[in-house]
């Protein structure tokens, strides 16, 4: 039994302990502003275990029977993307504040939906963003703020990841990898979507979009597996591309401004910053301080293997953040108009689909 | 008898079918959808089925038989696809299975869960050895097939089914060689770590043969059978043995267990000091790890050989011989 801060600690349930679970229940058993009061799953091996591992007061197979028993105070939705809008729904009509992982809905409608119902019930509803907390987002965003890098004119997003290799398309599955128009790419899309508004500063505008969403390897179950868009908004322009068929793996950030570039890996983190007064007679030594820099990036990320400070390093920290803006009853710091706005170029880039 | 194998086209199940159809059982042999069961050559009494225990499918409609030997299980990858892969594969499996008009369930589990950081009674791993207390210190790989095997005995005693549990060690042959026993490799040379220590051993149809025999053995009160051959050779002998069959194995630098353990003590004390034990490291480094892969023990069959009257006929010279032929035809 909990003691101490505990009456002041925010009860959590999640629902759906699935891999992505992995990443938020970490938090969830040890943070002191959350007390993990159930966890749930269709399956009662996968819930047991989560309860085991995290020490959650108690397991559940059905959502609504968790949420009338435990009564929590935020829940977490981290099942497969069809069966969001229903949880999610449940959930806010329970009294419950809402973290829902990404994409929230199939569609910018859905999202909308659920977020006048969120505005309704007097509740926070968020979509999950956690690659916006990642240590080399920060970084861009400090130079981004201070002026460094100038006004920002172009963010491109590049994606290589085999969506055929992974469970999407994993061939001795039936049905849809994803149950998503979108087929896989939307399943990642959010991401892409959301740090390209971000850096953009496009939080309300989806601009103009042209491009393919196109199935390239044939597989059924992916649905699609290849998008290359490029996207114009106001002031700023930028490539949104996921590749099944590239290797290595790569999940690239670049930045570019008026002033400099800043350039960042998800996978295997970098940082590369090259500012206007580094071209001409000084781009050599600009070349040299990036090798080095490289070179500590290796050994750093040697280091971080091994501390397992992943992709999603970011996760504890949005997490940390919602929570701590919860319990002191801050603002949201994921705004719902930011969740719209992502979900508005979502539909923009799905509408893309080719049926080739 | 009917007979359900599941994981019937991996390393082992391909043997198990082959055995249990010699021995005379109709065998419905579920098989992942992708596998390409043409070349296994298995004969008319083995009804192939496909399907993934991942999800509930149309397997499911084959599944009046009278016994079950549970071998699927998803041995590689992140814990979440280890986990679909064998506890809720074995969930599935046992949702939708007939349990109570079964005549036994036969389920393979592995040495692996085994707790080898305590020395046991004599230096001997047998049925009585307590079990890894903490298997998250391990690997993925331990943690499932911990969770997959408590998971078959409470749902077979919830429902007065009898179990057997099968742990094989590691199993050889035609595929699967253990890289001759080395740890690792630097051109020509091979590193043993821990060479005089024994290698639990077991040829693939040996191991076939215990798991078909436990169809109708009388096994009485026993419920776990370790299955290793007669021979468990030194990491050391192995390797020479699979040399002179013709492997191309490099020149041995053996490597002292104790030195392997005073390197793993030593990492984990820099773990436990600098790193508040959050640093995940390569099993060559891993303290418990090594201890489960190279600490000097030996391996009881007695149980296997009293009980289910198993004797392994494939001896080491023949088993090893055998992989590496079958090695070097691939190869060639």
């Amino acid at each position: 039994m909990s003691v101490g801060v505990a009456d002041n600690r925010l009860k959590v349930a999640v629902v759906g302990c699935g891999g992505i679970a992995n990443e938020h229940l970490p938090y969830l058993a040890s943070s002191p502003l959350a007390h993990l009061v159930g966890v749930c799953d269709t399956s009662r091996a996968t819930a047991m275990f989560a309860q085991t591992r995290f020490g959650a007061d108690g397991f559940f197979l059905d959502a609504q029977e968790m949420l009338q028993s435990t009564q929590p105070d935020v829940v977490h939705v981290l099942t497969p993307p069809q069966s969001h809008g229903a949880l999610v729904s449940m959930s806010l009509k329970a009294g419950a504040h809402v973290i829902c992982e990404k994409p929230m809905t199939a569609s910018a409608s859905e999202t909308a939906e659920l977020l006048a119902l969120a505005k309704t019930c007097g509740k926070w509803l968020i979509e999950s963003r956690n690659l916006l907390f990642n240590d080399n987002v920060i970084k861009i965003n400090g130079l981004v703020e201070d002026g460094t890098l100038g006004e920002i004119r172009e963010v491109d997003l590049l994606l290589s990841l085999d969506l055929n290799a992974g469970p999407f398309g994993d061939l001795n599955l039936e049905g849809p990898g994803v149950q998503l128009p979108g087929g896989a790419v939307q399943d990642f899309l959010p991401h892409l979507a959301y740090l390209f508004l971000h850096f953009a500063g496009a939080a309300t505008s989806a601009g103009r979009v042209c491009g393919i969403l196109e199935n390239l390897s044939g597989n059924a179950r992916v649905g699609f597996d290849h998008l290359d868009a490029l996207v114009l908004s106001d002031n700023c322009r930028g490539r949104l591309r996921i590749s099944s068929d590239l290797k290595p793996d790569m999940f690239r950030l670049i930045v570019r401004g008026s002033k400099g570039i800043a350039e960042s890996d998800f996978y295997n983190p970098y940082l590369r910053v090259q500012l206007s007064e580094d071209s001409g007679k000084w781009a050599p030594f600009e070349q040299v301080r990036a090798g080095y820099r490289l070179a500590r990036s290796g050994f750093g990320n040697l280091r971080d293997k091994v501390l397992q400070h992943g992709t999603y390093h970011g996760m504890p920290r949005m997490l940390d953040a919602i929570y701590k803006a919860l319990a002191s009853g801050g603002s949201s710091p994921i705004a719902a108009s930011d969740i719209e706005a992502t979900a508005a170029l979502v539909d923009a880039l799905v509408a893309l689909r080719s049926t080739r | 008898m009917r007979v359900l194998v599941t994981g019937a086209s991996g390393f082992l199940g391909k043997a198990v079918v082959r055995a249990a159809a010699a021995a005379g059982h109709r065998v419905v042999a579920l098989v992942r959808p992708t596998a390409d069961v043409s070349n296994l050559g298995w004969p008319d009494n083995v009804e192939v089925i496909k399907g993934d225990l991942r999800q509930m499918g149309a397997w499911r409609d084959h599944l009046d038989v009278d016994l079950v030997i549970h071998l699927a299980a998803a041995p590689s990858g992140d814990i979440a696809t280890q986990f679909a892969g064998t506890v809720q594969a074995t969930e599935n499996l046992l949702d939708s299975l007939p349990l109570r008009s079964l005549r036994r369930f036969i389920h393979i589990s592995s040495f692996s869960v085994y707790d080898y950081s305590i020395r046991p009674k004599h230096g001997i791993i047998d049925e009585a050895t307590a079990l890894e207390s903490q298997p998250q210190a391990r690997d993925a790989y331990t943690i499932t097939k911990m969770l997959q095997e408590s998971l078959v005995i409470d749902r077979c005693d919830d429902t007065g089914l009898e179990c057997v549990i099968i742990r094989p060690g590691a199993i050889y042959g035609p595929g699967k060689d253990w890289d001759c026993g080395t740890a690792l490799s630097f051109k020509s040379f091979d590193l043993l770590f821990g060479p005089l220590g024994a290698f639990r051993l077991t040829y693939v149809d040996n191991c076939a043969d215990a798991i078909v025999r436990a169809i109708d053995a009388d096994v009485g009160k026993a419920r776990v059978f370790n299955i290793v051959d007669d021979e468990c050779p030194s990491l050391w002998k192995y390797h020479n043995a699979c040399r002179r069959a013709g492997a191309r194995a490099g020149f041995v630098i053996p490597v002292p267990w104790l030195l392997i353990a005073a390197l793993g003590r030593m990492v984990r004390l820099v773990n436990r000091l600098a790193f508040r034990n959050r640093a995940k490291l390569p099993e060559l480094l891993e303290y418990r790890r090594q201890q489960a892969r190279w600490r000097p023990l030996r391996y009881s069959n007695a149980l296997a050989r009293n009980v289910l009257g198993w004797t392994p006929s494939v001896k080491l010279a023949e088993g090893v011989a055998r992989t590496v032929v079958k090695k070097a035809d691939s190869a060639g």
